[in-house]
């Protein structure tokens, strides 16, 4: 199971990291991952300058709504498929 | 109440406030490393070796104040351990007290399996003695000494811990949590008589949200009334938050009925199918069949939580809404993390939490004078033990549908849900549903509870006696609220 954790704190909140979950849970939906990848809403990381944090493997991602599928294509799908 | 971490627990509080306050005032970046220093003034140590370790310790709080883990390694549980609080308190689990008669019985040396008791002179007196390198902790010598001498001394968090997720680290003697198996319940926090347990807190965030001007709206749990005395109403949280800049503030006991109202749906439709169901409301409850029971993950009911429903209910008018929960609850941040729920609240305060936030703005709850009414008492009935499957019984018989047939089984507390699930997993529970609550009386007794059981019971009777007896539906009507998607997805 990959673990892909979602920064819910206020500054990614606010950079829009609902929008990223909502993509990220449809991009799964779609390729039928559901049982290879498992999202996670985590607390701030403290890496909020480059809010959206989403962390695979302790490594720190800065993901945007509009960089969320490109973001699923080469670090989520790489990784599972 | 009589709790075992009193003083700990005034520091927690202190350390919510003062973050708060920076918080409010814009200035949490540039004066949060000085928190130690303000609260553990010195020069001479109040609790523990020296100040410098009093200093750490509040340093690695405030982190969790901030939602961050109070070491290095950052995990993603919400109880965390604060390693320099923890007192690797020394406990050898089974030993002699000095009441030991040396007696020529020996029950205790004949009953041990392991080699580990023996008679011993000890200054002159026979006594036994156990190895506590050999000692497997089966409890046979303590079993069978006639005169009870032998005592079993377990680590208060260890003992706390309803499913075994605490563990000693062997080198250090520090605290350990197995997050594989922590249900998140948080009893272990306030077990601890040196403070060593604590949360990760949305405190922070939920400031944050309400200075940048969004539309935040907080929803009290049913568990608050009675929790802060006759006179403390849902209104009186109303008034205050409003104050500390909450667009409003809606009670989940409406949410209460809105899950009663799907979960008499749901279990009809499961009786009528043989299914058996269990109730979805307690996340800690969740947490424990996903972990140790998965098996009987879809045995879960699929109606959202009452946080859920009013976070939904609030979404759908308004989908830019920050919605917030407040109530005694650590799991429950558990359940708002779980992101595969649609629209769940975003944020979750404890109560100490929330009132320590509004504290750090100078607010305080106070009387209020108006009195509302948004849920009916069996919504506000759900915070306690027996309180949800009164609500869904109450629905079934609004809906004339008959119930007669239908066995429920009420488990109050960790043990009995841990009980009534391993025969549910074997297929022999007898009851077709089952509710469970890992609180012991259900969620008024949650680790931020404000009072004991016995000691809240009068004032919280009476505020919910206030309140009048409509039925679960004609609230729902009454509130305009039957349109809430009430399934997980």
């Amino acid at each position: 199971m990959l673990n892909v954790s979602i920064c819910v704190g206020s500054a990614c909140h606010m950079k829009g990291s609902r929008e990223v979950i909502a993509k990220l849970k449809d991009l799964v939906k779609m390729h039928q991952l559901e049982g290879k990848v498992l999202l996670n809403g985590s607390f701030c990381t403290g890496n909020c300058q480059h809010a959206v944090c989403v962390v695979i493997d302790d490594t720190v991602y800065s993901v945007r709504p509009e960089t969320a599928e490109a973001f699923f294509n080469n670090e989520i799908l790489a990784r599972v498929s | 109440m009589v709790t075992n971490d009193r003083t700990t627990s005034d520091i927690t509080k202190r350390i919510f406030r003062e973050v708060a306050r920076l918080t409010w005032n814009g200035e949490l970046e540039s004066k949060k490393e000085f928190l130690p220093e303000t609260i553990i003034p010195g020069p001479l140590p109040q609790f523990r070796c020296c100040i410098y370790r009093e200093r750490e310790i509040i340093r690695q709080r405030v982190r969790l104040a901030r939602g961050q883990c109070p070491g290095k390694n950052d995990t993603a549980n919400i109880v965390q351990v604060i390693p320099a609080a923890c007192d690797d308190c020394a406990i050898s689990s089974y030993s002699v007290t000095d009441n030991c008669h040396g007696c020529l019985g020996h029950a205790c040396y004949e009953s041990c399996r392991f080699g580990a008791v023996s008679i011993v002179r000890d200054h002159g007196r026979i006594r036994a003695h156990i190895d506590p390198q050999k000692c497997r902790e089966c409890g046979m010598c303590a079993k069978n000494c006639p005169y009870q001498v032998i005592v079993h001394q377990v680590r208060p968090c260890k003992q706390a811990c309803p499913v075994g997720a605490i563990t000693m680290d062997e080198e250090t003697g520090l605290c350990q949590i197995d997050e594989s198996k922590c249900i998140q319940c948080g009893h272990c926090i306030h077990a601890c008589p040196f403070g060593a347990l604590g949360a990760k807190t949305f405190l922070v965030d939920v400031i944050h949200m309400i200075l940048a001007g969004r539309k935040v709206y907080a929803m009290v749990a049913p568990a608050v009334e009675g929790q802060f005395g006759p006179d403390i109403t849902p209104d009186s949280w109303r008034v205050a938050l409003k104050k500390a800049g909450f667009a409003d503030m809606i009670e989940v006991a409406l949410g209460g009925d809105l899950t009663a109202a799907a979960e008499a749906d749901e279990w009809a439709e499961a009786f009528e199918h043989g299914e058996k169901k269990t109730t979805s409301c307690c996340p800690a409850f969740v947490n424990m069949i996903r972990k140790h029971f998965p098996t009987l993950s879809e045995n879960i009911s699929t109606t959202v939580s009452p946080m859920c429903a009013v976070s939904r209910m609030i979404k759908e008018q308004e989908p830019d809404a920050v919605t917030v929960f407040i109530g005694p609850c650590q799991a429950k941040k558990s359940e708002a993390l779980d992101i595969t729920i649609n629209n769940n609240a975003d944020y979750v305060l404890t109560f100490d939490e929330a009132v320590e936030m509004l504290r750090g703005k100078g607010i305080e709850l106070e009387p209020a004078e108006d009195y509302t009414q948004q849920g009916s008492t069996y919504g506000k009935r759900f915070g306690n033990s027996a309180g949800v499957t009164a609500a869904v019984l109450q629905c079934l018989k609004e809906q004339e549908i008959d119930a007669s047939a239908l066995s429920v089984k009420v488990c109050n507390g960790a043990v009995e849900c841990k009980n009534a699930l391993t025969l549910m997993k074997l297929g022999k529970l007898p009851e077709n549903f089952m509710e469970g609550m890992i609180c012991e009386g259900g969620c008024v007794s949650g680790p931020s509870r404000q009072k004991a059981l016995n000691e809240l019971k009068r004032d919280r009777d009476a505020m919910i006696g206030r309140a009048d007896g409509r039925g679960v539906h004609e609230n729902l009507k009454l509130m305009n609220v039957e349109q809430v998607p009430m399934h997980r997805d």
